[in-house]
């Protein structure tokens, strides 16, 4: 039997303001390093619970999951296959060696539209299960054009499965507060962002060049060889700034990148680029709450910059690095 | 610049007289000269950062997170040429330059950040080409000044600052100009002279980022010599 130490991760998807854990993508250590958190077996599969939701039935779960999975299926640079294994009567959470998506009640959490949690096998950084709960406490909607004052399950679908691939939150987007406290999205550059569109609203239904690259890095398929990346450093008064959010314009294209900051020196990477010039503007976390990406602290203190100049992402390799400096607020 | 007020003229007034004793290029023979070249700015394309907005429906409006409007900016080089007078009007040329412009990226529309203009990154842009000059039959005042129209086309390669990547484009162009001669020029002796040409140049590909014909003056001042 293999002996596997197993952690649990779990990352939420709100409406406004949430905490856990979570990376670009999410990692687990191995032998003393931080390796990509992957499943190692494709196709990927996975049971609906039998439970209702809210306005919405299992079966319509269902068919929201065989789109959404169908979407990241779609991708033609990475690697990543789903199948559906059947109903059960078992709950979404909890471990008990199968894979389910379902809908719980949960009151309690009243920000919180759905959450995916993890077994990892920490000796090989293999996922080994997940469950993804929907909270009832929302009303869905599965209607082809979406419904006012309901919440789009497949897009929320679409979002849980990239945490489920392994995927952490995307930060690109912009994000008001309202007079409750919480945030509303203003725009949004991946369906990764943690903060889900208003009720009614089907756009998340389509993956963007963020959630495209980060599945790409994560799965690579032959198309994703065809691509490069950009490497630097974001500095304040001449040190690194930790969880500066680097994104990455492509003028050609109008595609949007986007990664972090992830050391002390302030070193970050965009992978998974295709091939071209590209402007970077770097801004602090401050569009949704900074735990919803890093259990550390981050630097919110500076401005808005960007690169001094455009940067090449070369085919199938990395640019020089650049430095991008940034000035306090 | 008195070079400047020289082309214009040639090129405002044709056919101020006729004349028969217009210096010539010497048939058959080749024609050297090196100079500099002035390449004015173009626009290589605005782009929008976007947003997909939060609103009902699968295609809300987008919102914008900036703008960027890219310009390569003018930039003087050096330049060679090689020609070759297939008949005493007629000369066949092929060029070489080198220069080193930047693209200038302004920034604009950001809300968290003011409008600002980035240094840019600096290209490395070779141009070689091709082309005709055709001598006008007319004479401008002096026997030593003949004026001249040209035509052409040119391949041009675009290196990016960091040397990782090179885009490749076409440029067209048509002008005019006028050799000077300060020795020569009537078969007797080795010609040499000032020449300066002044070209419309339409480049298609190469770095643009809305894949537009680009529109952009050059104007050159070099000395030839025939050999």
């Amino acid at each position: 039997m293999r002996r596997s130490i197993a952690v649990t991760l779990a990352v939420l998807l709100t409406i406004g303001s949430s905490s856990p854990l979570a990376y670009l993508k999410l990692g687990a250590m191995v032998n003393g390093r931080v390796i990509d958190a992957t499943w190692r077996q494709v196709p990927i599969g996975y049971f609906i619970s039998d439970r209702p939701g809210s306005g919405v039935s299992a079966a319509d779960l269902r068919g929201a999951a065989e789109r959404a999975s169908a979407t990241w299926s779609r991708v033609a640079s990475a690697n990543v296959r789903f199948t559906f294994q059947g109903m059960t009567s078992a709950a979404a959470e909890g471990f008990d060696g199968q894979t389910t998506l379902g809908f719980i009640d949960r009151p309690d959490l009243d920000r919180v539209l759905g959450a995916t949690s993890f077994l990892i096998d920490t000796t090989t950084g293999a996922i080994v299960e997940a469950d993804i709960f929907f909270n009832s406490h929302f009303a869905f909607s599965v209607a082809a054009n979406g419904q006012p004052d309901r919440v789009d399950l497949e897009s929320i679908v679409l979002h849980e499965l990239g945490h489920l691939l392994g995927l952490g939150h995307s930060a690109i987007g912009e994000t008001e507060r309202n007079a409750s406290g919480s945030r509303r999205v203003i725009g949004s550059g991946a369906v990764m962002f943690p903060i889900a569109h208003s009720s009614g609203a089907i756009s998340e239904r389509v993956l963007q060049a963020d959630d495209i690259a980060g599945i790409s890095d994560l799965y690579p398929a032959p198309a994703a060889l065809d691509t490069g990346g950009i490497v630097g450093r974001v500095t304040k008064n001449g040190a690194g700034v930790t969880g500066a959010h680097v994104v990455a314009f492509n003028p050609e294209t109008g595609i949007l990148v986007g990664n972090f900051t992830l050391n002390s020196q302030g070193e970050f990477v965009i992978a998974r680029l295709p091939p071209g010039p590209y402007i970077l503007r770097v801004e602090p976390l401050d569009d949704a709450d900074p735990d919803s990406f890093f259990p550390a602290a981050t630097d919110t203190d500076f401005r808005v910059a960007y690169a001094p100049r455009m940067v090449v992402a070369p085919l199938g390799g990395s640019s020089p690095s650049i430095e991008i400096r940034v000035l306090p607020k | 610049m008195r070079f400047v007020a020289i082309l214009l003229a040639v090129l405002g007034l044709p056919g101020i007289a006729h004349g028969q004793d217009a210096p010539t290029l010497p048939r058959h023979h080749f024609t050297v000269g090196g100079g500099v070249v002035w390449s004015g700015g173009y626009d290589i394309g605005d782009a929008t950062a976007r947003l997909r907005g939060n609103g009902p429906g699968a295609t809300p409006p987008d919102v914008t997170l900036f703008t960027a409007g890219s310009r390569i900016t003018s930039a003087i080089s050096p330049e060679l040429q090689v020609g070759f007078g297939a008949t005493d009007r007629l000369a066949v040329e092929f060029g070489l330059a080198f220069t080193r412009p930047h693209v200038a990226v302004a920034i604009a529309g950001d809300p968290e950040a003011p409008s600002q203009e980035l240094p840019g990154e600096r290209l490395q842009q070779y141009v070689i080409g091709g082309g005709v000059t055709w001598q006008l039959p007319i004479r401008l005042g002096t026997r030593r000044l003949a004026p001249f129209v040209s035509g052409g086309a040119a391949f041009v390669r675009q290196l990016h600052e960091d040397r990782t990547m090179a885009e490749t484009g076409q440029i067209y162009y048509a002008g005019g100009g006028a050799r000077y001669w300060l020795r020569g020029g009537h078969g007797a002796g080795r010609a040499v002279g000032l020449r300066g040409d002044a070209r419309v140049n339409f480049r298609r590909k190469g770095i643009d980022f809305e894949d537009k014909m680009r529109i952009y003056p050059t104007v050159s001042l070099s000395v030839f010599v025939g050999f």
